[in-house]
């Protein structure tokens, strides 16, 4: 409070400024005078009474000066005083300025933009009312303890109607790519099945219109739906009689009860739903990728909701006489959706502070180097009274000023970053599409870092420069005095960091290039080059029978075996990196099962020519032919990983797979298949994968609702889609084709992930060797600069041009050699940290590197190798400089 | 100025002046300007206690910039104008309880140097 009053006087005086000078003034004037009035009282003659008086006084404009002083702040004053000071040092120098702004600017520009993409992709929160407070629950498996995309109803049911630990919850299925028309015309669009109570889970009741009613999650009762704000607004040009109305969806109709709240947006998988139906419940049924959501009561942690569902689901479990294999697991819900890209982003936030670090310390080196040219001044100032924290507040004055204006020129370098990273990030990549941007938490975070840098830029040389001892430098009447020891290996051990630093990047870069080079050469099993390929998916009333299904098929293929210049046509329910959607659990017929639940397989329907159109390379057997019909034996082909898995080395020929019907996990039964050839693995999702067990039936035999064309045409690209929409239009003009590409594209999409990290951390690894290399050529420059005299000496009493270079280049490379052992030390220190984060895990589609171990000593020596060469050119060219100084011009110095 | 005055004013405990402005003003009762202030020290220690000028000022903005005292322009005696300086309350409040810690401290002193 006292404090409080004392800063409102201070500052009412600060404003008074002038006025108080004058008052005090004219109290000291008042003062002596009628100290002088007393004088003459005391008996003196007016010119004794005055000199006495102010004898007596002293000296009256420093005494007013210390008065006036008490009312200032000290630190602002004197603030004040070192900016100026700092900014014409500066300007003296522009060259020095403008390398360490840039410096720091790459630094602290690309440490904001990638803030900035941490801050918007994974900390914001959802944009759902207390969205910290939801959580998703889903079933872990105990064997392989990773998320389980099944969910059986009954559960999810027990757990909505059981549990005390949430204000409210419901579910959702994963978003489906469904065929929307209305206005008399058809597109895909994304529909999400909720329930119930979804918008109210999440705090967001529709704009217009209701919710779903708890009914309407019973089959049958479903047909209506809730659209998005976007489509509302872009598709039907925010008709406000929407209400009511009656869309259709996969041939089927429903219609519109409500309208969302333009914040709903839910943007974390592949597309953002536009329409929302209700999610139907059949209690019997185990439904894949049914999440449940619950916003957690007040008092309640995750870790308590999920001790609850876990007793409620082994409850669940023990009642139907399931023994206990899946556990609950509650988690985050915004970081439950957006943890797929959380590994990357912040392997990329640690590439880029690695950065910052250089960037620092390579400026710390500059300026170290620059003190040494201003020791004379230091000295001088020191020698004038300056104290020891006035030097080194001068040194972090001026480092700051260059971090400010390094964030300054950051700040637009970084949203120059972010917009140039936003176009060429590949889109599966982040897990939102909000824009990322500036806010003001970047600026925020730039503030902080640039102190930061500040500090640690400014810090050391400051130190090192107020210790100069004035005696001997000022002793000295030239400027021929040379660096300290102290100077000499502190400059040489923040070379060696950075070079360390460096290896670290380049090194990094050196393992994302092997990897990307083995994962572009890596055996795809499959090669198809410019065959086209599309998707169809058969919805509505029209194919609820296998029949119409096949004869939608059947004309298909028929139509487009007709287009002008196609030559080969091929169907799949699956295809090479774009997956399939049929899936089955097999034993081995006869023989003991290899688990509980057999061998999880991938399944593909595929027509008889499909192997031979995709080149892939049958390894035994036979391939499928027209005669494995619906009426024939059931066939089968496996895959090189399925033969393995079920049989090692055994001939997998003529054996019989049997399917194991698990309800409990959504597995239907199926006929047992006979085994009649063997295939080699193909990449399945992703270029960076292990291989999968599939399997292989003929279309014929096994009727599927989705289905991949492939076609090679000798028509151009343009005609051929066209033709091809026609044909499908054709046949039925409700089921569209779509996810139309060639497999070159797929191939190429399947590493544009790669690519992506490739060409990010060679772009860090490239910033970070030419800072390293500023900074070495800094260091030199300043060495041979210190050192003139002394190499003039030398030339003169003898000593050849040649000799001279090696030893300063020598020396550099020492300094070299010992960061690069550091840099190797701390790499594979960091590779064996970051191993799991690296790598993909078995059965998932994540993971960074390919086929490179985290050792790898071919990626190290290069990196040396680029690094040595970077750093003998640093040194070479100002060492040069060594072998031209004239003796005659370095003597007469002296 | 005698030697001997010169001698007892280096005697003056530092952080005792502000104290000695303080209870002189609260002495008085009146507001006083620098040069009264100093005047009334002096008279009131028989000459014992010199203030000087250059640590009279000092001591007044601090206690200005505290609180403790406030200053006014006002004619003086003369009929010139003058700045006066007046207790406030912060001020009477801390010049009792400086006093008191004072008066300890001398108390205490003068046990110690007292012959017993």
């Amino acid at each position: 409070m006292s404090k409080l009053a004392e800063f409102r006087r201070r500052l009412i005086q600060l404003g008074r400024k002038s006025k108080v000078d004058t008052e005090l003034a004219e109290e000291m004037r008042q003062h002596l005078e009628m100290k002088v009035q007393a004088n003459i009282h005391a008996g003196m003659t007016p010119q004794e009474a005055r000199f006495e008086a102010q004898r007596e006084f002293g000296n009256r404009t420093r005494l007013q000066e210390e008065s006036r002083e008490l009312w200032r702040w000290m630190s602002l004053e004197s603030f004040f005083r070192s900016v100026r000071y700092g900014l014409r040092v500066l300007r003296k120098s522009p060259g020095f300025t403008a390398i360490a702004i840039l410096t720091l600017a790459l630094g602290i520009g690309a440490n904001a933009a990638i803030f900035s993409v941490l801050e918007a992709q994974l900390w914001r929160p959802l944009p759902f009312p207390d969205s910290e407070r939801l959580v998703e629950a889903h079933l872990v498996l105990r064997e392989r303890s990773r998320q389980w995309d099944v969910l059986p109803v009954r559960v999810f049911q027990a757990w909505r109607s059981e549990s005390h630990s949430f204000t409210n919850m419901t579910g959702y299925l994963y978003p489906q790519n469904r065929n929307l028309t209305a206005n008399g015309s058809s597109e895909r669009v994304h529909v999400m099945a909720v329930a119930a109570n979804f918008f109210d889970t999440l705090g967001l009741a529709p704009e217009r219109g209701r919710a779903f009613s708890s009914d309407e999650e019973k089959p049958g009762g479903n047909h209506l739906a809730i659209l998005s704000h976007a489509l509302w607004q872009n598709r039907f040009g925010s008709d406000p009689g929407m209400l009511g109305r009656v869309i259709t969806i996969d041939g089927e109709s429903y219609s519109v009860v409500g309208v969302a709240t333009s914040s709903l947006r839910i943007e974390y998988f592949y597309d953002e739903p536009a329409i929302f139906v209700p999610l139907a419940m059949e209690e019997s049924k185990v439904l894949r990728n049914l999440y449940a959501i619950g916003r957690l009561a007040p008092g309640f942690t995750p870790e308590g909701a999920q001790t609850e569902l876990e007793a409620i689901l082994q409850h669940q479990l023990k009642a139907e006489a399931i023994q206990p294999e899946p556990t609950a697991a509650v988690s985050n819900l915004r970081e439950t959706w957006t943890q797929f890209a959380a590994a990357p982003l912040y392997f990329f936030a640690g590439a880029v502070a690695l950065v910052l670090l250089i960037a620092c310390v390579n400026t710390a080196g500059l300026l170290l180097a620059r003190g040494l040219a201003r020791q004379r001044e230091f000295a001088l100032r020191a020698a004038l009274g300056a104290g020891v924290g006035t030097l080194i507040r001068q040194s972090l004055m001026e480092s700051l000023l260059l971090s400010v204006g390094g964030s300054a020129a950051g700040t637009v370098l970084g949203v120059w970053l972010v917009q140039a990273m936003s176009t060429f990030i590949p889109d599966d990549m982040l897990p939102r599409r909000a824009p990322v941007e500036f806010d003001t938490r970047v600026v925020l975070f730039a503030i902080i870092i640039s102190i930061a840098s500040a500090l640690l830029v400014g810090l050391v040389p400051g130190i090192l420069a107020s210790r100069v001892d004035a005696n001997r430098v000022l002793g000295q009447n030239s400027r021929s005095f040379t660096a300290g020891r102290g100077q000499r290996r502190m400059r040489s051990t923040l070379v060696s960091i950075e070079v360390a630093l460096g290896l670290v990047l380049l090194f990094g870069a050196g393992l994302f290039l092997s990897s990307f080079i083995r994962l572009v050469n890596a055996p795809r099993g499959f090669e198809a080059p410019g065959a086209l390929t599309f998707h169809v998916a058969l919805r509505g009333n029209d194919y609820s029978k296998p029949e119409q299904m096949q004869r939608y098929f059947r004309q298909l293929t028929d139509k487009l075996d007709s287009l002008p210049g196609v030559h080969e046509v091929t169907l799949g329910s699956g295809l090479p990196l774009a997956g399939t959607d049929l899936w089955g659990n097999v034993n081995v017929a006869g023989r003991p099962p290899i688990s509980k639940y057999g061998l999880y397989v991938d399944v593909f329907a595929v027509t008889p020519n499909y192997f031979q159109a995709l080149g892939m390379r049958l390894l035994a057997g036979r391939s499928f032919d027209p005669h494995d019909d619906a009426g024939s034996t059931r066939v089968a082909i496996v895959n090189r990983n399925a033969a393995r898995e079920l049989f090692g080395t055994e001939d997998p020929l003529g054996k019989v797979l049997e399917y194991v019907a698990a309800p409990g996990r959504g597995v239907p039964a199926e006929p047992p298949v006979q085994i009649v050839g063997v295939v080699e693995n193909a990449q399945e999702f992703n270029a960076n994968e292990l291989p999968f067990e599939e399997l292989y039936v003929p279309f014929a035999q096994k009727v599927v609702p989705s289905a991949y064309a492939l076609l090679y045409s000798d028509a151009p690209r343009g005609t051929l889609s066209s033709a091809i929409r026609a044909a499908a239009y054709d046949i039925d003009k409700n089921q569209p084709v779509y996810d139309m590409q060639t497999m070159d594209e797929r191939i190429d999409e399947s590493v544009s992930g790669a690519r992506f990290n490739l060409v990010l951390v060679a772009g860090l690894a490239g910033v970070a060797i030419l800072l390293v290399a500023i900074g070495i050529f800094g260091t030199v420059s300043y060495f041979v600069e210190q050192r003139t005299q002394e190499f003039g000496i030398r030339l003169a009493l003898g000593a050849s041009p040649r000799k001279l270079l090696a030893h300063t280049i020598g020396q550099s490379l020492l300094t070299g050699a010992v960061g690069l052992a550091l840099g190797v030390a701390t790499s594979l220190a960091l590779g064996r940290l970051l191993r799991h984060a690296l790598y993909l895990v078995p059965h998932e589609h994540t993971g960074m590197l390919y086929g490179v171990s985290i050792y790898d000593p071919l990626s190290l020596v290069c990196a040396g190798g680029v690094l040595f060469a970077a750093l003998l050119l640093a040194s070479y060219l100002p060492a040069r400089r060594a072998t031209r100084v004239d003796p005659m011009v370095a003597l007469r110095h002296e | 100025m005698t030697k001997e005055a010169l001698s007892k004013k280096a005697v003056l405990l530092p952080g005792t002046l502000e104290m000695l402005i303080l209870r002189s003003l609260e002495r008085t009762g009146e507001p006083m300007h620098g040069y009264g202030i100093a005047l009334y020290i002096k008279q009131i220690s028989k000459e014992v206690l010199l203030v000087e000028e250059g640590s009279l000022y000092p001591a007044l903005q601090r206690l200005a910039i505290k609180g403790l005292v406030k200053a006014e322009w006002s004619e003086s005696e003369t009929g010139r104008k003058a700045r006066f300086y007046k207790l406030t309350s912060a001020g009477r409040k801390q010049v009792t309880e400086e006093v008191a810690g004072f008066e300890k401290i001398l108390e205490a002193m003068l046990r110690v140097v007292q012959p017993a």
